[in-house]
């Protein structure tokens, strides 16, 4: 049976991914070059530079690629619960015992090795998403598995960022995608997306305003799920009298004790009470989603300047901050995006070449061969890199998204949905921060940033997504003949 | 819909949502890349570095070749924080030899800091001795920059040849092509001569990292240059002529200035009080600028081409000429003189002197009332009808001699002076006016103003018997064969050649037979000249004198103006004659004259005001 099913590891590969890959790996290896290349070195092959040691990592990104295609695809099924339990121990253990790099305890030393095991855990959540929701009685409406769902997710994302490694932990956000693909009511979507925002925007605007933003979001999305508008909007228009009712009380007892906010809020919670029983006795589970969703919010929103202040490192509020324009520092904060949007800039159309740039050589350019890679393709291949990459990356995008859709079981698809979200996310993060369009968190750009934690990382998440494809393909052209 | 099209449907949702966010990527980096060039600029000035090389500023030079202004090497000390030596150096000695204060020292190394391996300004105006001093200790870090400085062998010209300064923000707004650190000709011959003086900088251009280390030649030095010295002048200026001059202005506040009338060169231009240039170079040249300014009698302000003086009875030269071409004066014309000129109430006084006297006559021994009577019959010729065309016809002659507007010259910040117009007196009087309102013009008073300029510009004129060159103080730009061609063009008045004889015999007779200007008679150089008195609301009378030499070929025409001086023979006209004598013969036979002139003070009360 296993040997008819493997006549050769490449057997059902989905060769477009692969190609796909190889083009990206390459890039990343040609610009890691460009962005340590020394002309002052003598020995251009030392293993002291950048490029060589990514070379390594190539090799050891192929055999893993290879060892991953070797493996049975139930194997990742069965292994799907323990691979996310041991990562979430090693999250723990170096939130402990980990070395400090950047702000962030997310790094385990050995060495002269580093690791970071937050790329793993991606792979590890992948699974665990993908086993959970594959299960026969899964079902994407029902809160407790939602729970079970958010569990998964939220687990190893506040970890992480307990670790100070924000950035990673919100990539683990993007399996929102992956729950709409599976059927999470668009109702929810939004109001998770826009909560998202409100937290960014949050900075901007007063807490009532806030207050208000959240009530209304959460009430008229449970009005759009449920279609039931006229009783919705009557609890609306009696949350704000009575709060307004209660407001004038309160000056008229105690003046001062109480302003219209935390009138509003008292009287928004306390309602909270009766639209439980509501939705008890009309068993409207959304309410109770929604509900928790508010609730939710309101733990964040008033404790926003705690969090900013205490959980935000100063570097972290100030990229937020700057991106928001609320502070504007060009040689302070601001340095590291102006500097990246000037290499980009600079490059114009076709570049300047090959080991030709000088903004990226001269060291304008923080973490130029890491987290700032793609600025290196757009000083020294122009417009004409920058959108070959990002062709590449779309395409491979697309690829994941196909190969999950011709799944026979639903563990594939979301696997690969997952792969294509995490990718998209580091490739709108990463793209959008060098050319000004997201605040700069710290994640890489994949295949192409130096670093073998992140490249080994992403081959075998990518890579366990083509071994189920070919598994699913070797049965359907089986039958054939 | 079954579960497999609505998770179709939901994957269409997702891939436009796949696309949307490639699409906004794309369209960013089509927009900074492609459309935005600002960052193309700043990708420049992070990388690119522009060393500076100074051209050596061009010299000046007399009209006899001798130096008016060096070009002496000097030196600008910099630093590179990151190469001192970090064993410490001789910071004593550092600073006593590029002349600075330890304070200051300590300051320039902690801003040297914040760019440890960016080149920096320490100290500037290094001399050459300092610097091979200064070699010789071969501080790590430390080196210097050549630059050039004014010299000034002569000490003489402050406000003609004029000062340089390094750049202020505003000129750098207004001519892009000088940066910071660059120097400029503030005033003088410096700054109308600045586009020739300042020669090109050269550049190399060099690549530098983020820390301001150099990385390199950028492009192999194809748009490097090297620096063009800037070109030198040969001016038209007499140095020892100008020095005498100064010397004799001494203790007075005033001005003159001297033209050689057959080419409108300027042979001398003295400011009173003026100042030794070399006071505004160098480290010293802020205090000593501050100081200059407050000073009352503004040594700063050159007096010779922006003042307005009174011309008093120098200008009786042009109402004789006005009314010689106008045909309503004959030089046998005399008109009686008692004491004065006497029409109703209206009263001009006049010195005693014989009566009835003729033109020439009336020019040596300064007649006022003459010269109202011949004004007079200007303004109120039956040929133009009105008192008020005849002033406009009277306007236009006086204008033709270059009073009234720019003469035109080489130098900047030149003034106009003023002769009022019709309008002004219709505005003033409300139009009634006529002849005798206005009379105090016809001896060169009343609301007329002219720069010593353009009175010596008359002397010339008269001279030259018609006609002028614009009077300009440089007479070669290396490198140029000729100036620009409006020095070489004759500018005619609108008198004819052939009336300025009776008003030369008049000048000449003033000074060589009877008359007011005696005291200029030098022996065999056919001296002729005229004074002037010019009573002003400031204090005593402006004491000036207006002469050429010889009469035949003149070589020289002088103005000389004394503020508050007196009567004009008194300290103008020995003046003139010291300058004349010493330009003509190159001696001076009258040291005792020479010395009393020289130590002549004048009291000047609102100037300490």
């Amino acid at each position: 049976m296993i040997s008819s099913r493997h006549n050769t590891i490449f057997d059902g590969v989905d060769r477009g991914t692969v190609l796909l890959y190889t083009l990206l790996v390459l890039v990343g290896c040609i610009s890691i070059v460009s962005a340590s290349f020394d002309d002052a070195s003598t020995d251009i092959f030392s293993f002291s530079h950048y490029y060589m040691k990514q070379l390594v990592w190539v090799g050891v990104a192929w055999i893993a690629a290879i060892v991953v295609l070797l493996l049975d695809d139930r194997f990742y099924h069965m292994f799907s619960y323990p691979a996310y339990i041991i990562g979430i121990v090693v999250l723990v253990a170096a939130l402990f015992f980990g070395k400090e790099v950047n702000g962030a305890k997310a790094w385990f030393e050995f060495g002269s090795f580093r690791m970071q095991p937050v790329e793993f855990v991606k792979i590890a959540t992948a699974l665990a998403l993908a086993r959970v929701m594959s299960d026969y009685s899964f079902s994407i409406n029902s809160a407790g598995d939602l729970f079970k769902v958010g569990m998964v997710i939220c687990v190893p994302l506040a970890i992480i960022v307990l670790q100070n490694d924000t950035g990673s932990g919100i990539v683990l956000g993007s399996f929102l995608f992956v729950l709409y693909r599976e059927g999470l009511n668009k109702w929810l979507c939004i109001p998770i997306l826009l909560i998202a925002a409100l937290f960014i925007v949050s900075f901007l605007l007063s807490p009532m305003t806030l207050l208000m933003m959240s009530i209304l979001v959460c009430t008229l999305s449970e009005a759009m799920m449920s279609g039931e508008w006229r009783s919705r909007i009557i609890y609306l228009a009696g949350l704000m009298g009575i709060s307004i009712l209660f407001y004038l009380l309160m000056g008229l007892i105690a003046p001062g004790a109480m302003d219209l906010y935390h009138c509003l809020l008292s009287v928004s919670l306390s309602s909270l009470a009766l639209v439980a029983v509501y939705a008890f006795r009309t068993r409207l589970m959304n309410i109770f989603i929604t509900m928790g969703l508010f609730l939710i919010s309101m733990i964040f929103l008033p404790t926003t300047d705690y969090i900013f202040n205490s959980i935000l490192k100063q570097h972290q509020r100030d990229r937020i901050l700057s991106f928001l324009g609320i502070i504007s520092d060009p040689l302070g904060t601001d340095y590291n995006v102006n500097q990246s949007k000037i290499a980009i800039g600079s490059g114009g159309f076709a570049g300047k070449g090959f080991l030709h740039g000088t903004q990226i050589k001269y060291g304008f350019v923080p973490e130029h061969h890491t987290d700032f890679i793609f600025c290196t393709v757009g000083e020294e291949w122009g417009l004409l890199g920058t959108l070959t990459v990002l062709g590449l990356l779309c395409a491979l995008v697309f690829r994941l998204i196909r190969m999950g859709e011709r799944q026979e079981e639903p563990f594939g698809r979301i696997y690969c949905y997952s792969v294509a979200a995490i990718l998209l996310f580091h490739v709108l993060v990463n793209v959008g921060m060098t050319i000004g369009l997201m605040p700069v968190m710290g994640i890489p750009l994949p295949f192409l940033s130096y670093g073998g934690s992140s490249l080994i990382a992403f081959t075998i998440l990518l890579f366990i997504a083509v071994r189920l494809d070919a598994s699913t393909r070797q049965f359907s052209l089986k039958p054939k003949n | 819909m079954s579960e497999r099209a609505a998770g179709f449907a939901r994957m269409r949702i997702l891939q436009a949502v796949v696309v949307f966010i490639f699409v906004l990527l794309g369209a960013r980096l089509i927009y900074i890349q492609l459309f935005d060039s600002r960052y193309k600029e700043l990708a420049e000035a992070n990388v690119l570095y522009h060393e500076v090389q100074y051209p050596p500023r061009g010299e000046v030079f007399d009209r006899n070749g001798e130096f008016l202004v060096q070009s002496q090497a000097c030196y600008d000390v910099m630093v590179v924080y990151r190469e001192i030596n970090k064993a410490g150096f001789d910071t004593t000695r550092l600073c006593s030899i590029i002349g600075i204060s330890r304070e200051k020292l300590d300051k320039e190394l902690a801003n040297a800091r914040m760019r440890p391996r960016a080149a920096r300004l320490v100290s500037n105006f290094i001399s050459k001795e300092d610097k091979l001093r200064f070699d010789e200790c071969n501080f790590e870090g430390f080196y210097t920059v050549y630059r050039t400085v004014r010299q000034y062998p002569r000490k003489v010209g402050g406000n003609l040849l004029g000062y340089v300064s390094e750049v202020n923000p505003e000129m750098l707004k207004r001519d892009p092509s000088y940066k910071v650190g660059d120097y400029i000709g503030m005033s003088g011959v410096e700054s109308a001569y600045e586009s020739v003086l300042r020669g090109k900088k050269g550049v190399r251009i060099q690549e530098i990292d983020t820390h301001g280390a150099i990385k390199g030649s950028y492009l192999k030095g194809a748009y490097d240059s090297l620096p063009e010295p800037g070109k030198n002048l040969i001016s038209t200026i007499d140095a020892r002529l100008q020095l005498l001059g100064e010397e004799l202005m001494q203790g007075k506040v005033g001005a003159a200035v001297a033209i050689e009338p057959s080419t409108g060169e300027i042979l001398m231009m003295v400011s009173s009080p003026t100042y030794d240039p070399d006071e505004l170079v160098g480290k010293q040249r802020g205090n000593n600028y501050i100081t200059m300014q407050n000073n009352k009698q503004h040594p700063l302000y050159n007096r010779a081409v922006k003042a307005r003086y009174p011309p008093g009875s120098t200008f009786k030269l042009v109402q004789g000429l006005i009314g010689l071409q106008e045909g309503v004066l004959v030089p046998s014309n005399t008109y009686p003189c008692y004491q004065g000129y006497q029409v109703g109430k209206l009263h001009v006084g006049c010195h005693s002197h014989s009566s009835p006297l003729n033109l020439v006559e009336a020019v040596a021994n300064s007649c006022n009332a003459y010269f109202c009577y011949v004004f007079r019959d200007i303004l109120d010729n039956r040929k133009y009808h009105s008192t008020k065309t005849g002033f406009d016809v009277w306007k236009e002659y006086v204008d033709s001699f270059g009073f009234g507007r720019k003469l035109g010259s080489d130098f900047l910040g030149e003034g106009k002076g003023y002769v009022p117009d019709r309008g002004f007196y219709d505005r003033r009087y409300r139009g009634a006016w006529n002849s005798l309102t206005v009379i105090s013009l016809s001896i060169g008073q009343g609301e007329l103003g002219c720069t010593p300029l353009q009175m010596a510009n008359l002397a010339a004129i008269v001279a030259n018997r018609g006609y002028y060159y614009i009077p300009h103080i440089v007479k070669k730009v290396e490198g140029q064969d000729s100036l620009d061609h409006r020095f070489y063009e004759k500018h005619y008045t609108k008198v004819d050649a052939k009336h300025f004889e009776p008003i030369v015999e008049g000048m000449w007779r003033g000074v060589n037979v009877a008359g007011t200007s005696r005291r200029a008679a030098l022996p065999g150089l056919d001296v002729c000249g005229k004074t002037g008195t010019a009573q002003n609301p400031h204090g005593r009378d402006h004491s000036t004198f207006l002469s050429f030499a010889p009469r035949d070929n003149p070589r020289i025409a002088i103005s000389v103006y004394v503020e508050n001086a007196g009567f004009g023979a008194t300290v103008a006209v020995p003046i003139a004659s010291l300058l004349e004598e010493y330009y003509l013969t190159d001696t001076i036979k009258r040291p005792d004259l020479l010395e009393q002139m020289k130590t002549t003070t004048v009291y000047y009360p609102s100037y300490d005001k």
